[in-house]
């Protein structure tokens, strides 16, 4: 089977600086995949690239077939891609439910009747927000937050979910319920990538991994083997793994 | 989505403006009747704004280059098509939110700041174009424009007759401006407002919203320049250069933007309050910009804001979560 999203010869030069060096990447339909890297390997550029907030230096992204390669980034939400930022983000003016509704009403590629969450209460339900639908999303606790970044993402009925650094800030209890809800969403039909330097949540979500380091890929497969590899252990020398 | 709550919100205004347009039955005089036309039109300018800097969050410091487009093409019209009132409306209307797609298309590809200074910019632009643009536009001296407004058979000119009309175009402008905001649109304008990047993320195209932000309220301001020109008989460029673009949007911040009630409390206050304090120009600058400087520091929802969240405390008794509430929407924006 084709891959959902095929990323290749992906580079990116910030003036003379190398972010990403021709990055191959394929995510496959149903997975979960996680995209580790120390600091300033290019695991949000990667990502910044693939959703259209920088234009690419060379190389292509194809996403169900179809080349998405520098799109704007609300185009690329209309192909089918969500996702989520590194900083908890939200309308933090409006109300939750209000945020719910506005992330479900720019859909291009409606997922239909197969969509697993036909309202935005019952989004809101799925992340366990609802006591909180009329508080304003700037008074909610960062947790809550992180959630509602989740359910704003998946209101906009992705294909393809992105999700940046999810857990960050999250203390170990609001890391396993996240984990619960994302572990959920193959089941629905979602396809998700992570990108985390967080070894331990990788461990939990993902049984692929791909390592970036220096902007370049230089391990992809099976988390456990990723994690015995030398060249992975050498770039995380010093890190706790 | 309550259809009920979101009447409610629409209902003061509804009321303060049949007052106001009972205002005639206490003969009051034709200085009062004046003033309260030309707040009148620029109130309707100020509901424009509101959807533009209020719920989309883009400041726009020429827009009365935008009711200049209007009140000239109105005068234009009637000079060289013999084209009355109501036709010239929708034309003016029209005339107005091209302008401000043509600023706007460039202006908006800058973010913030660049665009109060673009918008600015233009708005002298507009203002110099006209004062040399010769015997077509009467350069510095301007146009007159005398054509009798007349409403189903029946002459307008009548100070109190067109008090009343133009009280009706602020009342379907508050109504406008309401709809838009309780909308799916408004929705998106403010998604934009709260946060750009997030916004496009789930689909919405940031730029063209933008844009068509500042068009709807290019076409308040068109209408506004019509009721404008045919209520002066006379229009000139220093009209609609930086000045009167400064005082509409010390109007719209003073009243607050976000209110349905702010432009019509911001449009009235910048009116009446030099003539209730009996304060000659110069002074009545002075009092703006202090009224300016102590709106933005204190009351970032205006003076009706301000209102509103006082009596919240003194009758529900719980500033401290409210006062945290209102300030989370500035700390968001970047």
């Amino acid at each position: 089977m084709s891959p959902i999203l095929a990323i290749s010869g992906l580079s990116k030069q910030f003036g003379g600086v190398t972010a990403l060096a021709g990055v191959d990447l394929a995510v496959e339909e149903g997975e979960i995949l996680g995209v580790v890297g120390p600091n300033g390997s290019g695991k949000t550029t990667l990502f910044n690239v693939v959703t259209g907030v920088h234009k690419p230096s060379g190389g292509s992204v194809s996403f169900r077939g179809r080349d998405i390669t520098g799109l704007k980034p609300h185009a690329i939400s209309h192909a089918g891609i969500g996702y989520t930022f590194q900083q908890a983000m939200a309308f933090a003016g409006l109300r939750v439910l209000e945020n719910v509704q506005i992330a479900g009403e720019h859909v291009r590629v409606n997922a239909g009747a197969n969509h697993p969450w036909p309202t935005p209460l019952a989004l809101l339900d799925f992340v366990g927000l609802r006591a909180l639908a009329d508080e304003r999303a700037g008074v909610l606790p960062f947790g809550s937050l992180r959630l509602l970044g989740l359910a704003l993402a998946l209101a906009s009925q992705p294909a393809l979910l992105l999700l940046d650094e999810p857990a960050a800030g999250l203390n170990d209890r609001e890391t396993v319920a996240l984990v619960g809800l994302v572990r959920q969403l193959p089941g629905h039909g979602i396809t998700v990538c992570v990108i985390d330097h967080d070894m331990k949540l990788m461990q939990m979500l993902c049984r692929r991994l791909a390592v970036l380091d220096f902007g370049s890929k230089i391990a992809d497969g099976p988390t456990g083997a990723v994690l015995a590899d030398p060249k992975v252990l050498d770039v995380y020398l010093g890190g706790d793994l | 989505m309550k259809t009920g709550n979101a009447l409610r919100s629409l209902l003061p205004v509804l009321v303060i403006l049949a007052l106001i347009a009972a205002v005639p039955l206490f003969s009051p005089s034709n200085r009062f009747l004046s003033l309260a036309i030309s707040a009148g039109t620029n109130v309707i300018a100020l509901y424009g704004l509101s959807v533009l800097f209020g719920q989309t969050g883009i400041l726009s410091m020429g827009h009365a280059a935008l009711v200049g487009v209007g009140a000239y093409a109105a005068a234009i019209l009637a000079r060289d098509f013999g084209v009355g009132f109501w036709t010239a409306l929708p034309v003016a209307a029209l005339a107005s939110a091209v302008f401000a797609m043509i600023v706007g298309i460039p202006s908006l590809r800058v973010g913030g700041h660049h665009f109060v200074i673009m918008t600015f910019a233009f708005g002298q632009l507009l203002a110099i174009v006209l004062t040399n643009g010769g015997d077509y536009t009467g350069a510095a001296t301007g146009l007159d424009i005398a054509g009798p407004v007349t409403l189903f058979g029946a002459d307008m000119s009548d100070l109190t007759r067109y008090y009343l009309m133009v009280v009706a175009f602020v009342t379907a402008a508050a109504v406008a401006s309401w709809a838009i905001i309780h909308s799916s649109y408004g929705r998106t304008l403010r998604a934009i407002r709260e946060n750009e990047k997030l916004a496009a993320s789930l689909g919405i195209n940031v730029g063209r919203h933008k844009i068509g932000a500042f068009v709807v309220s290019g076409v308040f301001a068109g209408i506004s320049g019509v009721l404008l020109a045919y209520f002066l008989g006379h229009i000139s460029p220093s009209q609609f250069s930086s000045f009167p673009s400064i005082y509409l949007a010390l109007m719209v911040m003073i009243g607050g933007a976000r209110l349905i009630e702010g432009p019509l409390a911001g449009g009235i206050l910048v009116a009446f309050l030099p003539e209730v304090l009996n304060l000659d120009p110069v002074q009545s600058r002075i009092v703006y910009g202090v009224c300016l400087i102590a709106v933005i520091m204190l009351l970032p929802d205006g003076l009706i804001g301000g209102i509103v969240r006082a009596l919240r405390v003194a009758f529900s008794g719980k500033p401290k979560q409210e006062a945290e509430r209102d300030a989370a929407p500035s700390e968001a924006r970047q």
